[in-house]
């Protein structure tokens, strides 16, 4: 059965455009992503690339698969995980934490939604969790901001270094060329754009390098929603080797 | 900036702490106390009265199960031993609160609760401090309706995975570990273990291929 290939890295026949080989400057493959969903199922994904693994899953069963694969692994090892000692009242500080939770105490101040009324809101509300709740986070503090004609983006609170961006792109309509100061991962979330590299549907991450440069035109089948990660020319430590070789560096 | 985030853990030491382990004697590979079949049955049964009868009892033999070895998680990628604890505190708060959702058909308590711990753990690494959402605003509706997990059994590819790891050699077995359970790229296991990214590459492929070749035998 397919479906129960365990790796990730190595991919089945599955017949969807995410896993066409990658080209330097185009389309990601599930190939590619091999060590970012152990790392995200490890629980060392920098939020950013976590928020664009969750999109992702939400939109493409066999990335979902994928990661759960990858979590089932690491939840496996944890089985096998060590006993450190905890501190003596650690038992009595549980307690007294359920005692609070079932008092009705609860940490946080919550953000009614009518103080995120205006424009803008209705749109981000069909958007598919966790990016739904990103955005609607986000809108509170930061708005959309128009680019060119037909062209607007929200500056996402991602909670990470990388720059995060919500990208509306209206049909027709294009991004004006760029370049990148590093790396630049866009997932499609509806809709739909083409650049030189091709064309990218819900679901497809294109992968740009500092040496690119790409000019995305909205297809004119609807209003494309596509979230946008970059390093912002800061330089990669952890997972450079794996960055560098997704961007042809 | 790094895709990974391990505060103030050094990965080069990993390769150190293998081989400081295995001169304890102590095993690398799985020992398979949280995969005792009866073990996981008892655990389950626990969660279960939390959610139907808010068990205080049950979920202090949860807690002291999983308490100390969420502590050890959330130390090995890089917590001190207090901001561990306190993270440990708040999976636990989790696991009462959110006992009524847990599956047993689904997948093992062990594994629910290290995907508590594993979001939780992603959630302190965002640098942000801004006020949730209140999911029950009724401005916010409709909500997306939670998909259920069609796509994946995760129960029985849990039992797939848990018997394949155990026949795996020692040398795959640690470098698997490394990637999905510390989160470490492959060329950075490769520094760590002091081997050729090839070889690392090809060592993690070859259990893949262990694991893939079983699951076709099975059907």
């Amino acid at each position: 059965m397919l479906d129960d290939n365990l790796d990730p890295t190595i991919s089945p026949k599955e017949s969807d455009s995410f896993e066409e080989r990658a080209t330097p400057m185009g389309k990601a493959t599930i190939n590619d992503f091999g060590e970012v969903y152990s790392s995200y199922a490890a629980g060392c994904l920098d939020p950013a690339f976590c928020l664009l693994v969750e999109t992702q899953s939400a939109l493409r069963p066999e990335v979902a698969r994928a990661v759960a694969r990858a979590e089932t692994i690491a939840g496996v090892f944890f089985e096998t995980e060590e006993r450190a000692a905890i501190s003596a009242g650690a038992m009595d500080t549980a307690l007294a934490m359920i005692d609070a939770f079932e008092a009705g105490e609860r940490p946080q101040a919550r953000l009614r939604a009518a103080t995120l009324a205006g424009e803008g809101l209705d749109e981000l509300l069909h958007l598919p969790e966790p990016l739904r709740e990103t955005a609607l986070t986000s809108f509170q503090s930061n708005k959309w901001q128009g680019l060119t004609q037909g062209i607007r983006r929200l500056k996402l609170d991602a909670g990470s270094d990388a720059e995060v961006e919500l990208y509306r792109i209206e049909p027709g309509c294009t991004v004006p060329r760029h370049s990148h100061k590093g790396s630049e991962f866009t997932l499609v979330v509806s809709g739909g754009f083409s650049d030189e590299s091709g064309s990218f549907g819900p679901g497809d991450i294109s992968l740009k390098g500092p040496n690119d440069t790409h000019q995305p035109t909205g297809d004119l089948d609807g209003v494309c929603y596509a979230l946008a990660v970059r390093d912002g020319g800061l330089k990669f430590t952890g997972m450079m080797g794996l960055i560098q070789r997704l961007v042809g560096q | 900036m790094s895709l990974l985030s391990r505060k103030g853990c050094n990965s080069s030491g990993l390769g150190a702490l293998y081989e400081c382990e295995a001169a304890q004697g102590k095993q690398v590979s799985l020992e398979t106390t949280g995969s005792d079949p009866s073990e996981r049955e008892r655990l389950a049964d626990c969660i279960e009265q939390i959610a139907a009868a808010q068990s205080r009892p049950a979920f202090a033999e949860v807690f002291e199960y999983f308490a100390p070895r969420l502590k050890s998680y959330l130390m090995r990628l890089g917590s001190d031993s207090s901001s561990a604890e306190e993270i440990m505190q708040e999976v636990m708060l989790n696991v009462w609160r959110k006992a009524g959702q847990y599956d047993r058909r689904q997948a093992s308590v062990s594994t629910w609760i290290f995907r508590i711990a594993r979001n939780r753990r992603i959630d302190t690494l965002r640098r942000t401090n801004k006020p949730e959402l209140d999911a029950e605003d009724p401005m916010l509706q409709p909500a997306p309706a939670e998909q259920p997990d069609i796509t994946v059994n995760r129960a029985q590819l849990e039992t797939k995975v848990r018997g394949v790891i155990e026949t795996l050699p020692e040398e795959q077995l640690v470098l698997l570990k490394a990637a999905f359970y510390e989160g470490l790229s492959h060329s950075e296991i490769a520094k760590s273990f002091g081997l050729p990214l090839g070889t690392v590459k090809s060592r993690i492929r070859l259990a893949f291929m262990r694991l893939r070749g079983s699951l076709e035998r099975d059907h």
